[in-house]
């Protein structure tokens, strides 16, 4: 029996650019070796500048997404305000903890812009919520190796918002194409202060 | 006197089918090369060597051999084709795109590859030797039948040692005119119309099975073998990269490219409106 | 036990859940007609209540919640789900793939168990968004003769259903002809 983390196969990344974030993900839905579905985005839209991106197990990938759709619904209407990034980490390093004895098998990452200045935020979660933060990058998923390889070459402090799409979308379309579990296309999200842009790339198919 | 006991008390296998003289000569004086080979110092080598080596009972496997493939082999009225994918896997990682599964055992004999990629070169380019000192020794070309009783009887002398082979062998003589067999490490040979082998197997056979005809024209079969196979490299995670495509004539081999999947799978999508499952744009969602 | 016996080799493995959806499981005997079941009458409640139907996509998300919160109890239904419906208002066929890990996926065509490796590449040759019914029969002929020649076992054949607007109704299969070509 292969790892929960590895059944279905996917990958995720996100990256910090000069007044802008990228985060990306493949689109495979796999059983082990069968490929499902070609259609199974993995990042998630939690406010104008809130974005989560979940691999691992799909069935905790949906059920942990809707959670937080709940959870964050429920947060808006309570404080009547968007939620912030750094408060959704938390609340996504909680939420994951609360299930420590019996985990989702999801690694996420967030990604987004803070509400008043307007910095980047990224962190990523192993799968009881320890949070890593970061100034550069986070990865996720079954390509994991291959992108640090990817993101560790190509990333460099302050792209630009059309720098950080080719590099975010190269580093992520070459490391899908190193690993059987994922690609088969794949989304990516542009997000500045203003405007985020989302982009489907045409990935190989094999 | 011993050597006309040897020649009457040949093992019942060899009664099944018409060898001539010579071939059968052939299947008896393979050496043993049973003792060539380093064994490790250990009480069971083909345990040893299968806890250490199997990634699919043990993930965390120290040793781990590529993997996966699809190839296919099909006869028809012009010759055989043969189709293989590129791809080698060692558990999840991509170790090579870019792999030739299909094995030129000399001008007239191909031979694909599956299962131990190490295994698959090594006995096919054994057995390319066997065959050019059968027509050293006999001054004619072996038939494809004899050339692959000899691996199998090859394979079979090694069973439960760890080998790991599912190949094809495929050739064109005056005798048997196209003729196509099957062999595996179990020692299973089998002749036959059509073969797929690998982890992609099934879906090759999907494709494959639905249009396969005798009386396919070339053109319709070399479509055809590279559809099966773009087919499995889409759908098996252990399949991709490029199509490599033979025909296979009694003339000998003729090699019809090494063709990246991903171009073919565009056009056949965008043109032919296959692969309705793919997105191509936002609309669709 | 049970042994190796096959009981009963026209079993309905469907159940209707609204005029316009349908529910087709594979899985642990047991398990698959308790659950389909308790989705139909889950389902039927809803439409007497609400005097109108679900749509398959909120079904689809109903029956995966219900499996997935079911995933992590004590006893967990093991159970493989094709749903198949027609959106009674958008008139919009749709068809979600669910496995017993409640894994979703709106898909064109699915299959479960070993008929996902040798159809879907027939079907990913073969289908096209725009298909009429007799095509999409004769494309189903296909893999149910692929599945013939090829299957180790035999699987008795199968039961056809087609859901369109007009509602769901069993659907004759030509299965008489047991022409496997020798390959």
């Amino acid at each position: 029996m292969p790892s929960p983390f590895s059944i279905n196969g996917g990958a995720c990344v996100a990256m910090v650019g000069k007044d802008c974030v990228a985060i990306a993900c493949d689109l495979r839905l796999g059983l082990q070796a069968l490929t499902v579905s070609n259609n199974f985005p993995k990042i998630f839209q939690y406010g104008d500048h809130v974005f989560l991106g979940l691999t691992g197990l799909a069935t905790d990938v949906t059920t942990v997404s809707d959670l937080f759709r709940y959870k964050v619904n429920m947060y808006r209407l309570r404080e009547e305000r968007h939620i912030a990034p750094r408060t959704f980490a938390n609340l996504v390093s909680s939420s994951l903890y609360e299930r420590r004895f019996g985990p989702w098998f999801v690694s996420p990452v967030v990604a987004g812009l803070e509400p008043k200045t307007g910095k980047p935020f990224i962190c990523g979660f192993d799968s009881i919520g320890c949070i890593d933060f970061a100034k550069d990058f986070i990865v996720s998923g079954t390509a994991t190796d291959q992108l640090f390889g990817m993101c560790e070459s190509l990333w460099e402090p302050d792209l630009g918002p059309d720098e950080l799409f080719e590099t975010i979308s190269q580093a992520l379309l070459n490391a899908v194409d190193r690993d059987a579990l994922s690609g088969w296309g794949a989304h990516v999200y542009i997000i500045e202060k203003d405007k985020v842009t989302k982009r489907l790339l045409k990935g190989r198919q094999d | 006197m011993d050597s006309l006991v040897a020649r009457y008390s040949r093992p019942a296998y060899q009664d099944n089918e018409v060898f001539s003289e010579e071939e059968q000569r052939d299947l008896i004086e393979t050496p043993s090369l049973s003792l060539k080979f380093a064994m490790p110092p250990v009480a069971h080598p083909s345990a040893w060597l299968r806890a250490a080596t199997d990634d699919r009972s043990n993930p965390s496997c120290p040793i781990k051999i590529a993997h996966g493939t699809t190839t296919l082999a099909f006869r028809f009225q012009h010759g055989i084709i043969v189709a293989t994918d590129s791809r080698a896997t060692a558990g999840n990682w991509i170790a090579s795109q870019t792999v030739k599964k299909v094995i030129e055992i000399n001008s007239e004999l191909l031979g694909t590859m599956a299962g131990g990629a190490a295994d698959c070169q090594y006995w096919l380019a054994w057995l390319g030797m066997q065959c050019r000192l059968h027509e050293l020794r006999h001054k004619r070309r072996i038939s494809v039948a004899a050339a692959s009783k000899i691996l199998a009887n090859l394979v079979y002398a090694y069973k439960g040692m760890g080998l790991s082979m599912g190949t094809m062998c495929a050739g064109v003589t005056k005798e048997e005119g196209p003729a196509l067999y099957y062999i595996d490490s179990d020692g299973t040979r089998l002749a036959g119309d059509l073969f797929c082998v690998g982890s992609g197997q099934t879906f090759a056979y999907g494709v494959l099975d639905a249009e396969y005809r005798y009386d396919l024209t070339t053109e319709e079969a070399l479509d055809l073998g590279s559809r099966s196979i773009l087919a499995a490299t889409h759908r098996d995670a252990y399949s991709g990269g490029f199509i490599n495509l033979y025909h296979v004539k009694e003339s000998g081999w003729v090699k019809h490219g090494f063709t990246d999947t991903n171009p073919v799978f565009w056009k056949t999508k965008l043109e032919k409106g296959e692969f309705s499952n793919v997105t191509s744009d936002f609309s669709e969602d | 036990m049970r042994g190796p016996t096959i009981l009963k080799a026209t079993d309905d493995k469907t159940r209707q859940l609204n005029d316009h959806t349908l529910l087709a499981f594979s899985g642990e005997p047991g398990d698959t007609v308790q659950f389909a079941e308790y989705i139909q009458a889950n389902s039927q409640l809803y439409s007497m209540r609400n005097e109108s139907e679900l749509s398959p996509s909120a079904l689809a998300h109903f029956v995966r919640g219900e499996l997935a919160s079911s995933l992590r109890s004590r006893n967990p239904y093991s159970v493989n789900l094709l749903l198949g419906g027609v959106d009674p208002i958008t008139n919009k066929p749709s068809l979600y793939w669910l496995d017993y890990l409640a894994s979703l996926a709106k898909v064109p065509y699915a299959a479960h168990g070993y008929a996902q490796y040798y159809c879907l590449s027939l079907l990913d040759k073969h289908h096209n968004p725009n298909i009429s019914l007799e095509e999409g029969l004769r494309l189903l002929k296909l893999c149910s003769d692929e599945l013939k020649r090829r299957l180790p076992i035999d699987f008795k054949g199968l039961a056809v259903k087609a859901v369109t607007k007009d509602g769901i109704k069993a659907m004759p299969f030509d299965e008489d002809d047991k022409v496997v070509r020798d390959t």
